[in-house]
């Protein structure tokens, strides 16, 4: 497949070499200096992208370990504390609460979301009539702005909204979703996989669609049936698809903040106060920088284990 | 039964769920465009009457006037406008790098990238706005665009898009002497327009949307954009759901417009992603 050009050896003259043709993008250029001025161009093709994320990134990320240990207002300058944040969070039962609420949303959102885009994915890739109308049907959404979202559902749940009046005709009766604390997660989490469902299925579809023919071709010829096919051909080649789509997931739901804030404000009773609503109440509500941060590093820890967790349970599972 | 006729059962189970699917994907749409075109009181009527008998398009106008959408818009439309630039062009540039060439520590380059997936803003919300003061750049566009205008996703699927472009295409026109950003230039981008039309819809969406963000740096009203300037009505006259939907109608035009827009590169992106030699 793809050998990838520049691994040959260099010498200094030839770096320097390199350096100037460079500065000219390598106009002409020998075949001899051919490598080296390569070398070095692949980097300098990445080089914009990894200042940015080192400052909007990197920087901020240590900032926000330091600024963990300091107490801070934004006002008067930043006093050392220690470990003091750490333990006003571990006696704070709201933060118990909004880690919780992050978990219980998380996973609500993202586990049913794997499925139900394979399952979406699975369906447009096969030859029906119309296929091409029903594909923009399902990723139209995918379009749509966050905040119509959350303005389209808000009235939804209304006691007299769309979503009651449906439930009606099954004899159920009307529910004030979001103001009710057993009803309001499970109504933004309803809402969360709604919307997962296009994204990720557009990403699995792209992965369905890049497994080579040959391979099902070559499965259908050995007599595999249907299932057979799915479990040993298409599940295998698309398995480094569903992992990045299980990481995405995730990390994309324990962002949720646009809902809880204009839909429920947290409440009712904290019952949807997720961790980064919690954080930027903490820090630009009550100007407590310096825990927010903490909470910040607690919610990162959280999901670099996470990340960790995931990718080593996949290799075990033989992904070679 | 029989193998034909459970095939033939499976077939209509699946259109059953396509089309219901299709069902549960467009109905809050729907039913967001017949509200905005009823009166305050007909939103709740039942049975829904989807078309109602008189379309009050005067909402449109009236809404309008409940804050200064037209600042609001426009600045949406930059935020979205300029992130989706930098993003067209850092990733992509950043995903020809990582793809095709080979330098030191270009695994390591990669996984520093993609560890930021797992930075959203919302965890460096406090120190990013730190940095953004330290800069100068509160409440100005340029605090609004520049800590968005890079993200790892793009860089990601920028870069996998690119390695199946064929090696023998580049190493050809190398041949010929084309320099190497004529090459980023020539190949790589004609032949990677359906993923640059995924990360165009992608980042626009993402950041004609942007909340967080401009809520935080974003202090006065000619600054904020339209996801602000909505909530914030809403906030207001919460009641008035006829108008609110209007808004949100017109805040759905653009995205709308933009995915119709690239929709043919984007589902082409989608099964051209393999290009074979």
């Amino acid at each position: 497949m793809g050998r990838e050009i520049g691994a040959g050896r260099t010498s200094p003259s030839m770096v320097r070499r390199s350096a100037s043709l460079l500065r000219r993008w390598g106009a002409g250029g020998g075949k001899s200096s051919l490598h080296s001025h390569l070398r070095w161009a692949g980097f300098f093709f990445v080089l914009p992208a990894l200042i940015h994320l080192v400052i909007f990134k990197f920087y901020p990320m240590l900032q926000a370990f330091r600024l963990s240990f300091f107490r801070y207002d934004l006002m008067s300058p930043p006093v050392f504390t220690g470990l003091e944040n750490y333990k006003l969070l571990w006696e704070n039962p709201l933060f118990h609460q909004s880690f919780w609420v992050s978990v219980k949303y998380m996973f609500g959102v993202s586990i049913p979301e794997w499925f139900f885009a394979l399952g979406l994915a699975l369906l447009l890739n096969r030859r029906m009539p119309g296929r091409a109308v029903i594909r923009l049907a399902y990723f139209f959404p995918i379009a749509m702005s966050q905040i119509v979202v959350a303005m389209v559902w808000k009235f939804m749940y209304h006691p007299f909204g769309l979503v009651n009046t449906i439930l009606e005709t099954f004899g159920i009766g009307r529910i004030n979703w979001l103001s009710m604390e057993e009803s309001a997660l499970p109504a933004l989490i309803a809402i969360g996989i709604w919307r997962g469902i296009p994204l990720f299925g557009v990403i699995y579809l792209a992965g369905l669609q890049a497994i080579p023919k040959e391979y099902h071709e070559a499965a259908i010829i050995d007599g595999a049936g249907v299932f057979q096919r799915f479990f040993y051909v298409t599940i295998p080649l698309l398995l480094p698809t569903i992992m990045f789509v299980m990481v995405l997931s995730l990390l994309s739901a324990v962002k949720v903040f646009l809902n809880p804030l204009v839909m429920t404000e947290g409440g009712p009773n904290g019952t949807t106060r997720v961790l980064p609503y919690f954080i930027y109440e903490t820090g630009f509500a009550f100007f407590r920088m310096g825990e927010a941060a903490a909470a910040s590093m607690v919610l990162f820890v959280f999901l670099f284990g996470l990340t960790l967790i995931q990718l080593r349970l996949l290799r075990r599972g033989g992904v070679e | 039964m029989s193998r034909k006729t459970m095939l033939r059962l499976g077939g209509a189970l699946i259109s059953v769920l396509t089309v219901g699917g299709v069902v549960v994907m467009l109905l809050p749409y729907f039913w967001m465009v017949s509200s905005s075109i009823k009166t305050g009181i007909e939103v709740f009527d039942l049975p829904i009457k989807w078309i109602p008998d008189e379309i009050q398009w005067v909402n449109y106008p009236n809404a309008l006037t409940k804050g200064a959408f037209g600042v609001y818009f426009f600045n949406s439309f930059v935020v979205a406008f300029a992130v989706m630039a930098g993003n067209l062009v850092f990733c992509t540039l950043a995903g020809y790098g990582l793809a095709k060439f080979r330098f030191p520590h270009r695994e390591l380059c990669f996984r520093l990238i993609l560890s930021t997936l797992m930075l959203p803003l919302e965890i460096v919300l406090v120190p990013t706005f730190l940095v953004v003061r330290e800069l100068g750049l509160v409440n100005t566009y340029g605090g609004l665009i520049a800590p968005l205008a890079v993200d790892a996703f793009g860089v990601f699927l920028m870069r996998q898009s690119i390695r199946d472009i064929p090696d023998s295409l580049i190493e050809a026109a190398r041949m010929d002497g084309c320099s190497e950003f004529g090459i980023f230039w020539r190949i790589i981008l004609p032949n990677c327009k359906p993923a640059l039309g995924a990360l165009a819809l992608l980042a626009f969406r993402d950041n004609w949307d942007q909340f967080l963000w401009p809520f935080i740096v974003a202090t006065t009203d000619d600054l904020k954009t339209f996801p602000l300037g909505l909530a914030q009505m809403e906030g207001i006259d919460s009641a008035a759901y006829h108008e609110i939907m209007a808004l949100a109608v017109l805040g759905m035009i653009p995205a709308a417009f933009i995915f119709l827009f690239f929709q043919r590169a984007f589902v082409r992106g989608i099964t051209l992603t393999g290009l074979k030699e």
